[in-house]
């Protein structure tokens, strides 16, 4: 195992360097002018001091110098300071990332525990109407714009109907973790997050168990008398772990992009959130950070989900 | 693809007496035609491809009310039959919103149709020839998939639209350059499993040059599948342009999108809640077909696969 995950780690570092060189890239090709960002509203700056400015961010220095320079800032964390709050990024993604994390983790885990035993009961009832219903909803949930599930969940069952707040992580004044305002403000967001997840699983599931069915291991379950419900636990659905895993790795895409949208409709303050205000506020160390941190995340979660996947299906570490 | 052919071979439901195979497209047809479901969804998306092309002559002629007239006598008018172009009610201009769904449809489908044009085209050369010459060339096409799939494409294109202005043009060819991912890995893995299929072999044989082999012998065996994907990618674009426009970071006003209709509705959401359901219904109506459409094609080309792309589909959606 350890040397799977040792494997695993090298094969990251091609991707690291390409989700680098391209932020940076980006960031340099940008007709934005850094300086003139960073210095705006000052009236008073002379030609001058904007040389010393670039001089001190170095970008008067050849590109790959420069991309040098910033890979050396990335591995330190040092991304700068914040042209909207002046002070440092990193501080400020960090206070955000337990909010985020904890709003993916819930919807991740709302998204499994719907989303595959929803999979596994149509593939057992195939044809029949609980198949349909679930086909059927399973579609509408994968079309449905999730931004616009949030909207409609905050303009009815918030502001119309008063179930649920609006906004927000907590109550002005409460500021708990677990206690019950956070849970009643963390309901919609997670839903909403988690919608994509719940049609994804049914969908993709079905097939993989109708072949799972078939297979000779759960005739032979069958014909030396075990009984159907623990076939169902111990053969079938232990086996389809592996598609579960599978899909695992587009369901967290799904669901730490989404957060973009989904941050932004119930206002709950996350990455998300911070990279959406970096855009308004033309705040271009925030935004380069927080793709970086994102796509980080991201790799990392990747990284997990294949551990997870050689732990469930130990064909994989040999390969 | 190879397995059409064979699929061809078999009965398609065992009762009906078989009429003489006449091929993939109008046997594909054959099944076609006893799908309600996919005809229906076929039905209503001709019918907002129609409505939204004629938005000019609809507009001037039935409402009555171009999309950026102003009537502030009559905003926030809740939806009424007094008046044509208010049966969906105005917004805080008094504007017309069905006048401006009709519009904003033109902008979404269009987008959604030609980014997915780009990415379709992207995706099949890169797939195809880095299946076909593996090598090198397919290390470089696998780095980008990765670098790519690891940065979430919200995130990408947010990015993108702060360094950037876009417009409609400039967005959808940015959607294109980002969406090619699902494609190019379909489309790649099939060519791994056709070029060593005897005909391939055969062709290489007589002596086909690379370019004769991919086009006549690979392409036509990848086309079926890559319109079902097609479909669903076409979807998939709608649900993130609108999804970057409700954030302010894609089709910009005055022009009119579903998504950026949105953004609008929400600032009113506790007066006029009827602004936040037409716009994202609309989104949803038509990625619905889409997706129905794509799963009907998929059964009538080949029965064999039903569900198998479901999986593709689900880790589409990025918002």
């Amino acid at each position: 195992m350890g040397r799977f995950i040792a494997r695993r780690l090298v094969q990251a570092v091609p991707t690291l360097f390409g989700i680098l060189l391209l932020t940076f890239l980006l960031s340099r090709l940008s007709p934005a002018d850094p300086v003139k960002l960073m210095v705006a509203g000052n009236f008073d700056i002379t030609p001058e001091d904007r040389a010393v400015l670039y001089h001190d961010l170095g970008l008067d220095d050849p590109l790959p110098i420069q991309f040098v320079h910033f890979l050396g800032d990335v591995a330190r964390l040092n991304f700068g300071n914040s042209f909207y709050y002046h002070r440092p990024v990193v501080e400020l993604i960090g206070e955000r990332i337990p909010n985020s994390l904890q709003l993916s983790l819930l919807s991740l885990l709302l998204a499994l525990a719907i989303g595959v035993p929803l999979g596994v009961i149509a593939a057992y009832n195939r044809g029949k109407l609980a198949d349909h219903v679930i086909r059927i909803t399973s579609v509408a949930g994968h079309a449905v714009p999730t931004f616009w599930f949030g909207l409609l969940f905050v303009t009815i069952l918030g502001v119309q109907l008063r179930w649920f707040p609006i906004g927000s992580m907590n109550v002005v004044g409460v500021d708990c973790v677990f206690c019950w305002d956070r849970l009643w403000h963390i309901v919609g967001p997670v839903i909403t997050l988690s919608l994509t997840g719940i049609a994804a699983y049914p969908r993709y599931l079905r097939t993989e168990v109708l072949e799972i069915i078939r297979q000779d291991y759960v005739r032979t379950a069958q014909s030396k008398g075990l009984r159907d419900r623990s076939i169902a636990v111990g053969h079938v659905l232990r086996n389809s772990l592996i598609p579960v895993v599978t899909l695992l790795g587009g369901i967290l895409t799904i669901i730490l992009g989404g957060s973009v949208v989904i941050e932004r409709v119930f206002n709950w303050p996350g990455l998300g959130r911070l990279l959406f205000d970096g855009l308004v506020n033309k705040d271009y160390p925030m935004v380069q950070a927080s793709v970086i941190i994102g796509a980080l995340l991201l790799l990392v979660s990747y990284i997990l989900r294949d551990i997870a996947y050689a732990w469930v299906d130990p064909r994989i570490k040999v390969r | 693809m190879a397995t059409a052919q064979t699929a061809v071979a078999r009965p398609t439901a065992p009762v009906e007496l078989r009429r003489a195979s006449a091929g993939l497209w109008s046997d594909a047809l054959y099944r076609l035609r006893r799908d309600p479901t996919t005809i229906a969804a076929l039905g209503t998306l001709l019918l907002l491809v129609l409505l939204s092309a004629s938005a000019d002559l609809l507009a001037d002629n039935v409402f009555q009310w171009s999309f950026s007239k102003q009537d502030i006598l009559s905003s926030y008018e809740k939806p009424s039959l007094s008046e044509p172009a208010m049966v969906l009610g105005s917004d805080e201009l008094g504007r017309s919103q069905i006048v401006r769904l009709l519009y904003g449809g033109r902008v979404s489908l269009s987008v959604g149709a030609f980014a997915a044009l780009v990415s379709m085209t992207i995706g099949v050369l890169l797939g195809i020839s880095a299946g076909y010459f593996r090598g090198w060339w397919d290390d470089v096409v696998v780095w980008l998939v990765q670098t790519l799939a690891n940065i979430p494409t919200l995130y990408l294109l947010l990015l993108i639209g702060a360094y950037f202005r876009l417009n409609p043009v400039t967005l959808t060819l940015l959607l294109g350059l980002l969406g090619w991912l699902g494609i190019n890995n379909l489309s790649r893995g099939q060519t791994f499993a056709l070029r060593e299929r005897e005909y391939v072999v055969a062709a290489r044989t007589i002596g086909a040059t690379p370019w004769r082999v991919m086009t006549r012998h690979i392409f036509p065996n990848v086309l079926p599948l890559l319109i079902v994907v097609a479909m669903i990618d076409v979807g998939a674009v709608i649900l993130t342009e609108s999804a970057l426009s409700y954030l302010g970071f894609g089709i910009q006003p005055p022009v009119p999108s579903w998504g950026n209709m949105l953004t609008n509705a929400t600032q009113y959401s506790s007066r006029a809640a009827w602004l936040i359901y037409a716009p994202g219904a609309m989104i949803f109506i038509t990625v619905l077909c889409l997706y129905l459409v794509g799963d009907g094609l998929r059964d009538a080309l080949d029965p064999r696969l039903r569900g198998s792309i479901g999986g593709a589909a689900a880790t589409k959606k990025t918002a």
